[in-house]
């Protein structure tokens, strides 16, 4: 195609003036052409359909006894009843905890100038609205648990988690400026605390349903993030021996199934331990298999974040005098972190989504295996209630992922990841 | 040469390696939630275990020699240390092994696993039920998960030694069965050429349908499927034309049939031997007799013709064998220790607390429609139940 | 100096670990008399696989063979649907219309945000409540037979390598007639239209070659509760490669749309500017760039889809996974027998790698 041929080309029509009005709207986005109409009619009549069934199916075709029935052994496996209450002080706390730590960090935006423009300044329905709007996934969630429980308990937990975030976003701005490090520490305190407290009645081993998903996510989190940066500062160090360790560690973890390694953290790893001492738990190999595997994930993504900051930064923290570890821990990991957060999330929320499979792999009764069990109750056996069960645990994940993945969406506009 | 293969798993090893690395962060990162709850008995063991170990160290400069391999302590010593029998169970099969509504394993199998916790710790109810599956039962013996397995499991030349199991007595004789539905138009096997036929994975029936059909001159297809309650959604949705699987078994699922035990049917020919036997892992000969012998005293018991209720009365009567089965002092004021590690009236635990073979039989088969003790008869019946004596 | 101090003694630590390991792990296998070898691989196995020839008479070895080869069927099968879907999908993402749009947002939202196993397990389900019994068989003459129990099709009959040679010819012709096609285009400035040519004679070349090299055919037929010829793809595969595909097409869908997002507005105005359809501007212009950008990533959810088919076993599709489970209940040791599985993931997974990085190395060499 030569210049001439394009510069034949007519010049483009003039703009049509934008009118407003639905009629335009539904011109401009439905029935462009006969083509775009076409679309519109097929894909909206699979639209209604998915609809009209999944409607039918929540409101008159599926049987939600089977989840009704069974509703705490879904959130909390076998968890003593008498002893329900530490999980409500449990979920009051961690609450309580983010709406601090949520207050603090709009606290030092402001104060450092950052606020986030687009944040809505207003009476404080608005606030709470906007919040509403922000975690409608996570409301529908709890309003359909709600919609399903029989006791004033969950109400009550409920109730009492709304008011410590309240409480906490509320006390946070009044936390010293230099709060953060502290924030951390509470936050690996507050976590091995709760997870002593809540193993007061029954141990980690015992726990299930969604509460032994949320453990096993949240400890493979918090520890495969220090192990992948470990493992990507490695493949990148000088030193060959190490950064050999690191690749051939990275290419074996990430070649292999999780599935295969939790079926081998279940029944190979016990014969590589001394015999004289008892097997670990079934779920610390589960979070150990767990927690190598992502590992292996998040070093790549971290190395992706090392590699796209641009050298004049090491160079100019070197000019300025900064030691290595200086320069890597104050400027360049700062930075190369910041640009990989929505990664990083996703995997955190593969994470979460994976273990199932430590649960398949090993029998440990998690939310999904619990949907398992309860279709060969004795009452419920033989009558075809897979579907409704499974529906209910795709949900909680659902809300779960989400969740996840909107807030980190949200804290990515936030820092301007992209746009700097 | 055997040193040289193991050597060369060193991918395997690297993985088991940083597993290993990491268990202590872990400790540290979740302060010992995981770890700390399942060594909680291990006070008592751990200096044990720390001399152990040093000793092993010690010696491990030659480890090719097969003696001091066996210095690591029996798990006879690890149950009554941590004052529990953990027990390798299944938890879909009413009448061997069921968990009822109070969330309590009951069968007969469940009930074994009491018998054993009764003999080794005087006490039925110490027992941990690990609920495992067909396909995951001898490498999760092998990495120690349950001390015991007793989940109707066949005893076969291939799994005694490849797969590190010892098999003890058997506690129920069986044979592999057919079952398909009544309305499928078949009379016989020999019906059912080409059929699909379902079994559990990892089991012995896969192979025997198999073997079965193939002698007959049928094509068949075996489908198998991880648990009782797959193959019967497969079945009721009409993947299987029939149903296969240790005779008690079939008489087990057909009389909880949610369609009703009628429709269903057994065809009567028995084409395998399965005899459904508890297993130890290898190499523990300590652990492997205190539990085969608390199993041989049910049926003594029943030879003795003690029962659960007239056990403690016996202990103290008049008849001197069922004195001295049940650990009480013979005339000269002396008490049998065969030096099975087992406590002297480990027996007298064991009847009274859950009952002698007949009564654990008739507990929990009959119920299901077992009807006929058949093979499981004790030898002067005409069966094969038979205890070695006890003196 | 002190460097190399350093790693010295990390390398010494890790490989005392492993000594370490390794010397606990011979202690337990002879302490239980665990086979520590590979001899195994050579016993008859003791287990039949569904849906194929092996009978429980033959080897181990060879029953891994059966279950590699079925993980590569739900593999290669899932890649190749999972990237039309996923392509697709990514498109209508972007597309002007507003209920396509959203379709596609909803389906990716939620099929994303889901535990693959519970895909799998619940696809399972769909797959037997709505296929019907035997006896209800949905007969449709010789080219399909599907019921419960699997879905038969019209398939080739014979020597694999006969079907091979089919297939490249094939692709040669259809390689073949595209360069034509271009070379036509070039020189004249007429439209390629390579499609219109490309697809009536490379289904010309195939009858073709199927004829001349003598391959059969073998077509499904109902036969009382029983479906005898083509191909049967098992209830189980079904509900495998159904929730692969789903899963992987969710994550490549998002791929294709970052990917298309990131080529520079301008590609797209040019293509405006010279009057392409919408089809040729998505399928010359941006598409082929978008590619670029996007390849090393969706080659990364090819290795998820693949690792990810271990999860097959959980419903008992006899891949790979699910036979090394088999094997090992059976009579296989489970060390040997695992690390053998580890290791055949880590061979197949660097094969993928391998092709993924020399298509992206060719795909940058025509950038330059």
């Amino acid at each position: 195609m030569t210049i001439t041929e394009i510069m034949a080309v007519p010049p483009p029509e003039p703009e049509r003036p934008k009118a407003s009005g639905p009629g335009d709207w539904v011109r401009r986005n439905l029935f462009h052409s006969v083509g775009d109409g076409v679309i519109t009619v097929i894909a909206g009549l699979i639209a209604v359909y998915a609809i009209y069934r999944g409607l039918r199916y929540v409101f008159v075709t599926g049987r939600w006894e089977i989840v009704r029935v069974n509703l705490k052994l879904f959130m909390v496996g076998r968890y003593p009843n008498d002893e329900m209450w530490r999980i409500s002080v449990a979920l009051s706390a961690i609450a309580l905890f983010i709406g601090t730590a949520a207050g603090f960090a709009v606290m030092r935006r402001r104060a450092t100038g950052r606020t986030d423009p687009t944040a809505v300044l207003g009476p404080w329905w608005r606030h709470l609205l906007a919040t509403a709007a922000r975690l409608w996934p996570l409301i529908l969630g709890v309003a359909i648990l709600l919609s399903m429980v029989t006791s004033s308990g969950p109400w009550l937990t409920v109730l009492a988690v709304i008011a410590a975030g309240i409480v906490g976003r509320l006390l946070g701005p009044f936390l010293p400026g230099r709060s953060g490090g502290v924030l951390i520490l509470v936050a690996i305190a507050g976590f091995v605390g709760l997870i002593l407290f809540l193993r007061v009645p029954i141990d980690v081993t015992d726990w299930g349903g969604v509460m032994l998903n949320i453990f096993l996510a949240a400890a493979g989190i918090s520890l495969c993030f220090p192990l992948g940066l470990l493992l990507a500062l490695g493949r990148r160090s000088k030193l060959p021996l190490i950064r050999w360790l690191s690749v051939t560690y990275i290419e074996l973890f990430r070649g292999v199934p999780l599935y295969v390694l939790l079926l081998l953290a279940y029944f190979v790893v016990p014969l590589f331990l001394p015999s004289s001492s008892a097997n670990p738990s079934l779920v610390l190999r589960a979070i150990v298999a767990i927690t190598f595997f992502t590992a292996a994930y998040v070093a790549e993504i971290v190395r992706g974040g090392l590699q796209s900051l641009p050298r004049g930064q090491t160079e100019a923290a070197q000019a300025l005098g900064l030691s290595p570890v200086k320069t890597m821990v104050l400027i360049v990991l700062p930075q190369a972190l910041r640009n990989v957060i929505p990664s990083l999330v996703g995997q955190f929320i593969s994470l979460f989504k994976d273990t199932t499979l430590a649960a398949a792999a090993m029998g440990l009764l998690d939310l999904l295996r619990v949907s398992d069990a309860v279709v060969a109750q004795t009452g419920f056996a033989g009558q075809g209630l897979t579907g409704e069960a499974l529906t209910f645990v795709m949900l909680l994940f659902w809300v779960g992922c989400i969740t996840m993945s909107r807030e980190s969406q949200r804290l990515e506009r936030k820092l301007g990841v992209g746009t700097r | 040469m055997r040193r040289t293969i193991i050597r060369s798993l060193a991918p395997l090893a690297v993985i088991a390696l940083v597993a290993a690395g990491c268990s202590d962060d872990d400790d540290d990162a979740t302060s010992g939630s995981a770890a700390g709850g399942d060594t909680t008995a291990a006070p008592d063991a751990s200096t044990a275990d720390s001399v152990a170990t040093g000793a092993t160290a010690a010696e491990s400069s030659t480890p090719d020699s097969a003696e001091e391999v066996q210095t690591g302590e029996s798990i006879l010593d690890t149950v009554i240390a941590n004052d529990v029998v953990r027990c390798g169970v299944r938890d879909d099969l009413t009448g061997f092994s069921v968990v009822d509504d109070a969330g309590e394993y009951v069968g007969f199998d469940a009930d074994f696993c009491r018998v054993i916790a009764a003999g080794v710790l005087g006490d039925a109810t110490k027992v941990e039920f690990v609920p495992v599956v067909a396909d995951a039962r001898f490498p999760a013996l092998q990495a120690g998960e349950f001390d015991v397995l007793v989940r109707n499991t066949t005893w076969t030349a291939s799994r005694d030694g490849g797969d590190g199991a010892d098999f003890l007595h058997p506690t129920f004789y069986d044979g592999q069965q057919m079952m398909v539905a009544a309305d499928a138009g078949y009379d016989s096997i020999d019906d059912m050429d080409g059929a699909n036929v379902c079994v559990v994975a990892g089991t012995t029936t896969e192979g025997n349908v198999a073997t079965e059909f193939a002698a007959r001159g049928l094509t068949v297809n075996v489908l198998s499927f991880p648990d009782i309650p797959a193959v019967q959604t497969a079945f009721d949705e009409g993947q299987c034309d029939g149903w296969s699987s240790d005779g008690s078994q079939l008489v087990s699922i057909r009389s909880t049939y949610p369609a009703g035990p009628d429709a269903l049917v057994i065809f009567p020919d028995v084409f395998s031997k399965e005899p459904l036997t508890p297993a130890v892992i290898d190499g523990d000969t300590a652990w492997a007799q205190a539990v085969e012998w608390t199993i041989f005293a049910t049926i003594t018991a029943e030879e003795l013709g003690i029962t659960k209720d007239s056990a403690t009365a016996d202990s103290t009567g008049d008849d001197p064998a069922k004195v001295l089965f049940l650990g009480g002092a013979n005339a000269d004021g002396v008490t049998l220790d065969p030096g099975l590690g087992l406590p002297p009236d480990f027996a007298l635990q064991i009847v009274s607390q859950v009952g002698n073979y007949g009564e654990i039989f008739e507990a929990n088969l009959t119920p299901i429609g077992v009807e006929d003790r058949g093979l499981n008869a004790l030898w002067s019946d005409g069966g094969l139940q038979y205890a070695p004596p006890y003196r | 100096m002190l460097a190399w101090a350093f790693q010295v003694a990390v390398v010494t630590v890790v490989v005392a670990v492993v000594w370490y390991l390794v010397g606990n792990y011979q202690e337990n296998a002879a302490a239980k008399n665990l086979t520590t070898g590979f001899g195994f691989l050579d016993q008859p196995s003791g287990f039949p696989i569904p849906d194929s020839t092996f009978r429980q008479t033959q080897r181990v070895r060879d029953a891994l063979f059966e279950g590699f080869l079925n993980t590569l069927r739900l593999a290669v099968t899932g890649i190749l649907l999972a990237t039309v879907l996923g392509t697709l999908i990514g498109i209508a993402r972007l597309s002007t219309n507003f209920v396509l749009r959203n379709v596609a947002r909803a389906y990716v939202e939620i099929v994303r945000n889901v535990p693959l196993l519970a895909l799998v397990l619940l696809s399972l389900s769909i797959i037997q409540t709505v296929f019907p019994p035997p006896q209800d068989t949905w007969d449709l003459g010789p080219l399909t037979v599907s019921n419960v129990r699997g879905t038969s099709i019209f398939w080739y009959e014979g020597d694999n390598g006969k079907f091979l040679v089919v297939v490249v010819a094939a692709f040669i012709a259809i390689a073949a007639v595209a360069r034509w096609r271009r070379a036509v285009a070039d020189r004249t400035g007429h439209p390629a239209r390579t499609a219109l040519w490309a697809l009536p004679i490379g289904a010309a070349v195939t009858v073709v070659a199927w004829i001349v090299v003598g391959l059969g055919a073998t077509a499904p037929e109902l036969d009382g509760r029983r479906v005898t010829g083509g191909i049967t793809l098992t209830a189980s595969y079904l509900a495998a490669l159904l929730a692969l595909v789903a899963y992987t097409s969710s994550h490549i869908a998002e791929i294709v749309r970052g990917s298309i997002q990131a080529v520079p507005k301008g590609q797209g105005e040019a293509a405006d500017a010279l009057a392409l359809s919408g089809f040729q501007r998505m399928w010359n212009v941006i598409l082929p760039q978008s590619m670029r950008i996007g390849l090393l990533p969706i080659g990364n959810q090819y290795l998820n889809l693949l690792k990810n088919s271990s999860l097959a076993a959980v419903i008992t599709f006899p891949e790979l996974t699910q036979v090394t489970k088999l094997a090992v209940a059976t009579r296989a040791p489970a060390v040997p027998s695992f690390v053998l599985l580890l290791l055949i993931y880590l061979a197949m997974s660097l094969v993928i790698s391998l092709i993924v990085n020399l298509v992206n190395r060719r795909l940058r060499i025509v950038e330059r």
